[in-house]
């Protein structure tokens, strides 16, 4: 049975009275990687929250594969990564720490393996044991991006996720989503700039 | 999940010690600031015992409370454990690891406050510490419960513990009557029985119905 | 059953509650003042005052304090009914009910306790008395500024509704919880009452009743015109209300554009 994707039908967002959305479509199909632009308060933040069921849409619907995100019966938290801007890492826990938790809360059994050969491909490999408090800023966006191949998912919300990488964590994140779409995942991201490595298969735009 | 959930809190909170004992330190101390306000006396000190012990344990479970949810909140875990994981299992979890944390720590430390405090003046045999424990044992659990609560709430308001103080206090009052007259009743050799019943009561009412506000009111703060 | 849920879709309109309250209001208030009138006069003049326990007039505080005590808890109930109501249909009427009764119940609940320390004064020879009633009640008002504080400490409305909702219905839970504890906690340190008890005389019950009823009134009235502001609030950038506004711009501005 294929997955029908991720859609949104006339959805209205506001935030503090102030209306960003009003009656938006949107159908992000399996294998595609959606590219999701727009000026600073716009409302691409507030629409990637609203579709990781964060925040609550003043009217509209949300479907994955079909389903109401709101249905208890629905897999969508279990599929779905939303990589905000805040990191979600605890400063005082090491790297393995941090990420074999979030592997152990998907019910990976034996994450060891995955964060070993993420952290290594991005160079933070020899740095498992340190403290996320003690690594760069550079080093900590790492860490945040391992989460993509640790953690088992059909979709990815990724928030502005290209911000402030260096060229080869670029190459290796386009790489992935890249990788991850041909599986039938489904990609929505947002970026200030087009990102030259990465095929995009869909633009959708958000105006004031 | 849970298991995950408990030990990530016990984790963090190993490496951050020293938030795990200061709670401590303030109970002991408050209570003994107490015999130089009012006096030094044994039966004085005996008659208020059940009261400061029991006033001390509820503020310092309330000023426990920031350290356990603002962080989560402030580096973004709090939003993606409430996604991967579900709002009551996360409330769930974070009330247990308080408990745990600092409740319990109260419960085991309370003999010695009892003994500061006089409790077991003018008793040749005498049970009051065990009472004063189980009250203890009783009652924080409720304690953190309520807590819990107020925390999220203040998180989703972005203010800091003088708000959940407002909140949370006049919720505590039950817990605070029963608790205190669980121990006053074994000084003047009543019987307890109701007390710590009416204690289980209010903890079973409050199992119920605090990992449910609590986790709706931690989702509403990351919205 | 269309039919029979009309009511309350028609409530969840602010639109028409607006239109609607400003007729139901000089009705209310009429019967307001008409009630309070009569009710007073009973109370304050043409009651017998209880002589036996030689309290003289003081017995008339009873006429404000146990309306406004009864108020301050139904009051709560129905604020946390409210909060339910938009917590689980989203009805954006009902948080701005649940605010809008916040501060007229906190009202009510001190007024109950400022005639309870009238009342003790003379009664107990102090103003103050960890009585029952004036404990609950004291209880009460901090749980009422407590909703207050936290409805207050957000910058967005729809999450301040939310927030403070949850808070209500825990506090309802309590509220019970509350008054049995304080006033078993009162017992045992064999504490006064404010409340005799056994039935009142008929010559005591009557106007009472009145004033209760007229108490319910004015509640009713304050609650629906501070309702009214929290609508034109809310609903300030729909077209409705800009109307509203226009066609109800002072006199002299008019003039004076």
């Amino acid at each position: 049975m294929t997955n029908k994707g991720l859609s949104a039908s006339d959805l209205t967002i506001s935030r503090a009275e102030h209306v960003l959305l009003e009656g938006a479509e949107l159908e992000l199909a399996p294998s595609t990687i959606t590219y999701l632009y727009g000026e600073n308060g716009a409302g691409k933040t507030s629409l990637m929250r609203c579709l990781s069921g964060l925040l609550q849409a003043d009217s509209g619907k949300i479907h994955w594969n079909g389903q109401p995100i709101t249905n208890l019966d629905s897999n969508y938290f279990q599929d779905l990564i939303f990589l905000a801007h805040a990191l979600s890492m605890k400063a005082e826990l090491t790297i393995f720490e941090n990420l074999s938790f979030y592997a152990r809360l998907r019910g990976v059994k034996d994450p060891k393996p995955l964060i070993d050969s993420a952290t290594h491909d991005l160079g933070i490999g020899q740095l498992q044991g340190r403290r996320f408090a003690e690594l760069s800023a550079g080093q900590q966006h790492k860490v945040a991006l391992c989460r993509l191949v640790i953690e088992p998912a059909k979709i990815w919300i990724l928030d502005e996720p290209f911000v402030n990488l260096d060229k080869g964590t670029r190459h290796w994140l386009a790489e992935l989503i890249q990788q991850f779409a041909k599986q039938g995942g489904v990609v929505l991201f947002t970026s200030h700039h087009e990102i030259e490595e990465l095929a995009i298969d869909q633009r959708i735009g958000i105006e004031h | 999940m849970f298991s995950a959930l408990l030990k990530r809190e016990l984790m963090v909170a190993r490496r951050n010690w020293i938030g795990i004992v200061i709670p401590l330190f303030f109970f002991i101390m408050v209570v003994s600031l107490f015999p130089f306000g009012v006096s030094p006396e044994a039966p004085v000190l005996q008659k208020i015992a059940p009261g400061i012990i029991w006033v001390a344990a509820l503020l310092s479970t309330l000023l426990s409370l920031e350290q356990f949810y603002r962080s989560d909140y402030q580096d973004g875990s709090l939003e993606q454990t409430l996604l991967i994981a579900g709002p009551t299992q996360v409330a769930s979890a974070k009330i247990l690891a308080h408990w745990l944390l600092t409740g319990l720590p109260l419960v085991i430390i309370s003999p010695l406050l009892g003994i500061l405090m006089q409790i077991n003046h003018g008793f040749v045999e005498s049970n009051h510490t065990w009472v004063l424990m189980l009250s203890l044992l009783l009652g924080t659990p409720t304690l953190c419960l309520i807590g819990a609560i107020g925390m999220s709430l203040a998180l989703a308001a972005n203010r800091n513990g003088m708000l959940v103080a407002i909140l949370v206090l006049p919720l505590y009052v039950p817990i605070l009557i029963f608790g205190t007259s669980t121990v006053t009743a074994s000084l003047e050799n009543f019987s307890y029985n109701g007390q710590l019943a009416i204690l289980a009561a209010l903890l079973m009412i409050a199992l119920v119905v605090s990992p449910f506000a609590a986790g709706r009111a931690l989702k509403i703060s990351v919205s | 059953m269309a039919s029979r849920w009309r009511w309350f879709h028609q409530l969840g309109s602010p639109k028409w509650f607006f239109e609607k309250s400003s007729k139901w209001l000089p009705w209310i208030w009429a019967s307001t003042l008409i009630l309070l009138a009569i009710g007073l006069y009973y109370s304050l003049w043409a009651s017998p005052i209880e002589a036996r326990q030689g309290q003289g007039h003081t017995v008339r505080i009873m006429y404000i304090h146990v309306p406004a005590a009864a108020l301050s808890m139904v009051g709560y109930v129905v604020m946390a009914i409210a909060s339910i109501i938009g917590l689980v249909w989203k009805m954006k009427m009902a948080f701005a009910a649940s605010r809008a009764i916040a501060p007229i119940g906190a009202a009510m609940t001190f007024i109950a306790l400022f005639t309870g320390a009238v009342w003790g004064k003379p009664t107990w020879g102090t103003w103050w008395e960890w009585d029952a009633r004036l404990t609950s009640e004291l209880l009460l008002l901090f749980l009422y500024l407590g909703f207050i504080a936290l409805h207050s400490s957000f910058a967005e409305r729809a999450k301040a509704d939310k927030a403070a909702s949850v808070l209500a219905i825990v506090g309802v839970i309590n509220v019970p919880i509350i008054y049995f504890s304080v006033k078993w906690w009162n017992t045992l340190h064999q504490g006064y009452s404010v409340t005799q008890k056994g039935a009142l005389a008929p010559e005591f019950q009557v106007p009472l009743f009145i004033m209760i009823g007229a108490f319910y009134l004015l509640f009713i009235g304050l609650v629906i015109m501070r309702l009214r502001v929290e609508v034109l609030i809310r609903e300030q950038k729909s077209r409705w209300v800009s109307d509203w506004a226009a066609s109800h711009e002072p006199k002299q501005m008019q003039k004076r554009g």
